[in-house]
């Protein structure tokens, strides 16, 4: 067993020189040691915070925000270990095929690989996780049978599931720095390090691999790393710093200009629709999670991926929310349009509908540093965030279709209840998943990181998370990433023997 | 000119049946149904389609242009073009295979539905 090692006990001037070096504990970081553990390659993975959320560490991620409104940014994210794990909802649902496609009407679309690329680190994500059985492809006849399912007409919409990652039982979700901690105690191979900050990333002479990384304490002790490999762990926003914020004015791996530029999330905007189901009550597994072969399950509404294609939207997953009132209009127009289609509506209610939505990836929707510093000395950052109308449209396109596909099943119907960009943004809310400032291309012109997740132009240097998703689907990303993850240890394991 | 497929009575005794139930559940009262009566109109073959009237008008009020496809410039002969032979349930099955809604107040409606709520709105 190799106890946590706290960084403020390690005297001053300590160089350090593990074959990996792990900057981040959360769950990318912890992902990636648990799945290099028992190999020949010496592992220490550094942590800014320690067990438990400390106000010092968290005011580290202060920085300053414009544009559209968001979450401040030491409010989304928590750093310390198991990172933003430690206040996810345990949403999980694998990237859809179209995800990776480039597509010529999506500016920036397509990863450099496919599905089939990722789909083989699943079902071990997944139970990294800890989501149950992955039966978000095959839930429905098993559903409907527990409870019949929403029935609308074939098209553009269609009902798929999310899974929730749960510790046992009902209890939600996963934090991986708790769930965690003895494994990774208990792995030869590893060390981690705890309130050990990177504030920078230091190249060789030619810039062509990361010689050194400077390690800092909030007591003032000052150590050094000389790692043969680096994993940047730490979220989409926080490497994206690091590298702005090392190695002079243009940063690391920012040859050309793009890290943290493409930032994005989901955009969880509430009560964008109202649902009316003719026939009343709809089964529970649409409000909240339900169980199924120990798995928990809840149902979302999501456009296919052929109306994706032909009619140019991006992701969304609508949920169904809380009842609601309706007005005398709202009763009229219910009223005219059961009769119309000579359906029932004698026990209709209605109902409030929520989502998360995919936007568009945006060069300008971006992390760029300030002049202000931290109590480490590295400089802040601003988030500009940007949404654009099309975001907003396309999501009311797969709405308006699912509308149309329950009234044509004779089912129910749809009210969009947001119009102008001004009710949209008033109803705004986001998933703190942070995404895109380290994008994977094949060309350095057009992406940070390449296939394999190493930053163009320097050997030795990785990026872990979802900060490398080059177009961002409307799916949870901690499953994904921890499957991306789970591929980019196969990667280093061959790099590092 | 051919009629709808039901008698206007079939349609009333059938229909409000139906309206009974559904407007309960929304909670309108059924003897509300029996309070407005409206002016004979060379579209009451039109109307006949129309099992709550009022709830039709309330609604076309609201639509703010005629709905897309044959209804624009002759919104009745459209309309009577459109129910030519046929119930209004398959006029409007025949609107949402083509994907022919509108939205009134964001209410996705089937355009044929929007067109006989306007007409009888604008009627009222």
């Amino acid at each position: 067993m190799s106890p946590f090692i706290d960084a403020r006990t390690l005297p001053t001037g300590t160089v350090l020189e593990p074959d990996l070096a792990i900057i981040g504990g959360g769950p990318a970081g912890i992902t990636l040691a648990l799945a290099l553990a028992h190999t020949p390659i010496r592992v220490m993975l550094f942590e800014s915070g320690g067990l438990d959320f400390e106000t010092g560490t968290q005011a580290l991620y202060d920085g300053k925000n414009a544009g559209v409104k968001y979450l401040a940014l030491n409010a989304s994210r928590m750093r310390y270990l198991g990172g933003s794990s430690n206040h996810w909802g345990g949403w999980c649902r694998p990237l859809d095929a179209i995800d990776f496609e480039a597509r010529d009407w999506l500016p920036y679309s397509g990863w450099p690989f496919g599905l089939s690329e990722m789909a083989p680190w699943f079902k071990r994500a997944q139970a990294l996780v800890e989501a149950g059985s992955w039966i978000y492809d095959d839930a429905d006849a098993r559903m409907d049978a527990m409870a019949p399912m929403l029935k609308f007409a074939g098209g553009g919409a269609y009902t798929s599931w999310f899974q929730f990652s749960k510790t046992r039982d009902d209890v939600l979700p996963t934090h991986f720095g708790t769930r965690y901690a003895d494994d990774l105690k208990h792995i030869p191979n590893l060390k981690v390090f705890l309130h050990a900050n990177a504030v920078s990333l230091n190249l060789s002479g030619n810039a062509a691999t990361l010689d050194t990384i400077d390690g800092a304490t909030l007591t003032h002790k000052r150590f050094t790393v000389k790692p043969k490999a680096t994993v940047l762990a730490m979220g989409a926003v926080e490497n994206a710093r690091l590298m702005l914020a090392s190695g002079g004015a243009m940063g690391v791996g920012n040859q050309n200009g793009l890290v943290g530029r493409f930032f994005a999330d989901h955009p969880i905007p509430r009560d964008t629709a109202t649902l009316v189901h003719f026939a009343g009550e709809l089964p529970g597994y649409y409000f909240n999670g339900t169980q199924l072969d120990g798995a928990i399950l809840r149902a979302t509404i999501a456009p296919t991926e052929d109306f994706k294609r032909k009619q140019h939207v991006l992701g969304s997953l609508s949920t169904i929310e809380n009842p609601v009132e309706l007005n005398e209009f709202d009763k009229a127009a219910i009223v005219t349009a059961a009769l119309a289609v000579g359906a029932d509506a004698s026990n209709a209610k209605a109902f409030s509908v929520g989502c998360g939505l995919e936007l568009a990836p945006d060069p300008d929707r971006r992390l760029t540093l300030t002049d202000e510093r931290d109590a480490l000395g590295m400089q802040r950052l601003k988030l500009t965030n940007r949404v654009s109308d099309n975001d907003f449209a396309r999501y009311r396109a797969t709405m308006k279709e699912w509308g149309r596909q329950l009234l044509a099943a004779g089912t129910g119907m749809i009210r969009l209840n947001y119009d102008t960009r001004a009710e949209w943004e008033g109803a705004l809310d986001w998933g703190d998943h942070h995404l895109g400032t380290t994008r994977m291309h094949k060309d350095p012109q057009h992406g940070v990181v390449d296939a394999n997740q190493k930053v163009h132009g320097i050997a030795n240097l990785f990026v872990a998370g979802s900060g490398v998703f080059p177009t961002y689907s409307a799916s949870n990303p901690t499953l994904n990433l921890v499957a991306l993850t789970l591929r980019l240890a196969q990667h280093l394991r061959g790099v590092l023997k | 000119m051919s009629g709808p497929r039901y008698s206007r009575r079939a349609v009333a005794v059938g229909g409000g049946i139906a309206v009974a139930l559904g407007l309960t559940a929304v909670g309108v009262t059924v003897p509300r149904l029996l309070h407005h009566r409206y002016r004979p109109s060379p579209n009451d073959d039109l109307f006949a389609y129309l099992v709550d009237r009022d709830a039709a008008v309330r609604v076309g009020k609201a639509v703010e242009m005629p709905p897309p496809n044959h209804l624009t410039f002759d919104l009745a002969g459209g309309l009577r073009k459109s129910l030519k032979g046929r119930t209004l349930a398959e006029a409007t099955h025949e609107d949402l295979a083509k994907g022919l809604v509108v939205e009134v107040k964001g209410w996705v409606l089937p355009a044929t539905v929007a067109g006989l709520a306007m007409l009888a709105a604008q009627e009222s």
